[in-house]
């Protein structure tokens, strides 16, 4: 039963490239069909997390019926299972947008390259293996280059153009930590290098892992490195934007917090998570004060988005299993509102033809459901109670005093200070400024935010199930003795 | 201490030099392309043992006599995944092109903030 798990990774792919035939047939089909792959896999991923959460047991798929490390598995875990469902639903509700959002030619290379990107960021939290992993990122990335300059504006191409160099030095680096790993401890395989862990060379290990984290940082959007995320973001087409802030980063986060945790044995590991915790917090500042003075608001979400990425990375960096599973939360509850408050954005900029915060004057009045899922996207972000990123956010607080990091407390009610400027701000002018005529909202994406803007009040209220789940989701990315445990490695022994 | 391993860690950072001096969008390309083949250079002289051939099965060459495959794999995909960047950076690069009529990145700044 669990190969079928691989359909989740066979299904984009032939899909995708079956598009260029199915343009031949008909070129109207090409939307509707990119919306039906994303329903399909949206129904793979849950019959998977079903199976994963009853069972308790993670589904395991080796390619070609070779045992790791010989052959590459995937690993789907509690975490896996998790976020492939998110993925997903994310990708099918922007599959439903696309079908509003896009409208510039060539649609199907544009479904070609979502369903890419989908399969790219899967494969990146599904794989068991460092270089597999390397494989679905460039993956992830290229398709991701592709999308951002889609629009063939000259700002598209020059944000495409910032991704990509800054992509390539990420993936270079990447590529030399791999070389690092592999030549220490001659293995790809995540299990096998956990099992090995205690006996790699301590520089290898710090500055190996070092450079893995700054060539995921460029993905997962932290400080040094995320120049281009802006940019990328009010550049791209709206449906790809909402990815990106939904999944893209997640996975990446995902392969940060995965890498650092399997190599916990080895020497001197504690300061590579220092590490991560400055960048982390250079990255939450950062890219705080930046979202304080935009006036376009598409960016002002993009530098919010960065914002909160950033105390992910806190959280994966305190190195306690409750500051991971808080961060899984942050991750998960951040994944739901900056889907809805991009999806929201580009339907506003769609109608209104513009981001500006001009246009937004009377938003409560001219497109009033619209106008509420902002709202309450917006109030979430700043952590008000009955809300879903509230818990996320007191969960954070707590594992950081637990770890004894009184300042990362300082640092998340700061953030959250300066968020509630600025996202009131955007509030007070929707609700509170100019006049207009109402404009009718399009019922299909009216229902998805209303859905959207449910689940968050449903995660808000009754928080106790999600984070049980999430709970789950954190130990299995902290407790390596368990995933080594779980991959059935091939009569190998340290 | 291999030298392959100076001589490949020197190309990486030839390549970092040019993207972050030049002011060119293509040689800053022709860096993103130096670094990667640095890359690629140390990714083989990790699995290079001296005197060994290459690791092709063929008549007189057992396992202990070649070197380290998985290496040499992994190089054949970092350089596919190497081309198609740069060709997706270059026709970047000829849109941009068209559209601002210059290719030094100092006057390419439309975004900013």
């Amino acid at each position: 039963m669990s190969q079928y798990a691989s359909l989740l990774i066979a299904l984009p792919l032939f899909s995708a490239f079956f598009i260029p035939i199915l343009k031949r047939v008909s070129k109207r089909a090409i939307m509707p069909f990119l919306v039906v792959v994303t329903l399909v896999q949206t129904g793979i991923a849950a019959w998977i997390f079903n199976q994963v959460y009853t069972t308790g047991k993670p589904i395991i798929v080796m390619a070609g019926g070779f045992k790791p490390p010989v052959g590459i598995n995937l690993y789907m875990g509690y975490f896996a299972a998790l976020f492939i469902l998110v993925i997903a639903l994310a990708s099918f509700l922007m599959a439903a947008f696309s079908m509003r959002a896009v409208n510039v030619e060539p649609k199907d290379k544009y479904a070609m390259l979502f369903l890419l990107l989908m399969l790219g960021a899967t494969g990146m939290i599904a794989t068991g293996d460092i270089f597999n992993l390397f494989v679905f990122m460039e993956i992830t990335a290229i398709s991701a280059y592709a999308l951002t300059a889609y629009n063939k504006t000259g700002e598209s191409s020059e944000a495409a153009l910032k991704y990509v160099v800054l992509g390539g030095i990420g993936s270079s680096f990447f590529l030399v930590g791999i070389a690092l790993i592999y030549g220490s401890l001659g293995t790809l395989n995540m299990a096998h290098i956990g099992q090995l862990a205690s006996m790699i060379n301590p520089t290898a290990a710090k500055i190996g892992l070092a450079l893995l984290i700054f060539g995921l940082a460029v993905e997962a959007e932290q400080f040094p490195l995320n120049a281009w995320a802006p940019d990328a973001y009010q550049e791209a087409p709206h449906p790809v934007t909402a990815m990106f802030s939904a999944f893209v980063v997640k996975a990446s986060l995902y392969a940060i917090g995965r890498i650092i945790y399997i190599l916990s044995a080895a020497e001197g590991w504690s300061s590579v998570l220092r590490l991560l915790i400055v960048l982390g917090t250079l990255t939450v500042v950062i890219g705080e004060m930046s979202a304080l003075r935009q006036s376009n608001v598409k960016r002002m979400f993009a530098y919010s988005s960065i914002a909160q990425v950033g105390l992910v990375a806190v959280g994966l960096a305190l190195g306690t299993v409750n500051g991971v599973s808080a961060s899984v939360f942050h991750m998960f509850n951040h994944a739901i509102v900056k889907a809805l408050m991009f999806l929201a954005v580009g339907y506003v900029a769609i109608e209104l033809g513009g981001v500006e915060m001009s246009k937004f004057e009377g938003l409560g009045k001219r497109m009033p459901i619209t106008a509420f899922a902002i709202t309450v996207g917006a109030i979430s972000i700043i952590g008000i109670p009955l809300f879903n990123v509230f818990w996320s956010k007191i969960q954070l607080i707590l594992a950081a005093l637990n770890a004894e990091y009184t300042w990362v407390v300082a640092l998340i009610l700061g953030a959250s200070l300066i968020e509630a400027t600025y996202y009131i701000r955007l509030i007070h002018t929707m609700w509170f400024k100019g006049e207009g005529e109402k404009v009718k909202e399009n019922s299909v994406l009216a229902l998805i935010m209303l859905l959207l803007v449910a689940f968050i009040i449903v995660i808000g209220i009754y928080p106790e199930p999600f984070w049980n789940v999430m709970q789950k989701a954190g130990s299995d990315i902290f407790d390596v003795a368990q995933y080594i445990k779980n991959v059935p490695l091939m009569g190998v022994s340290p | 201490m291999n030298p392959y391993y100076f001589a490949s860690i020197a190309l990486i950072l030839i390549g970092l030099y040019a993207i972050l001096v030049k002011r060119n969008v293509l040689k800053m390309l022709v860096g993103l392309s130096i670094m990667e083949t640095g890359v690629n250079l140390l990714l083989i002289s990790v699995g290079y043992v001296s005197g060994k051939s290459a690791p092709i099965l063929s008549e007189g060459i057992t396992p202990d006599k070649a070197v380290d495959p998985i290496p040499q794999a992994l190089v054949l995909t970092a350089i596919v995944i190497g081309v198609a960047t740069t060709a997706m950076a270059l026709s970047v690069v000829i849109n941009l092109y068209e559209k601002y009529k210059t290719l030094n990145v100092e006057e390419i700044r439309r975004l900013r903030g």
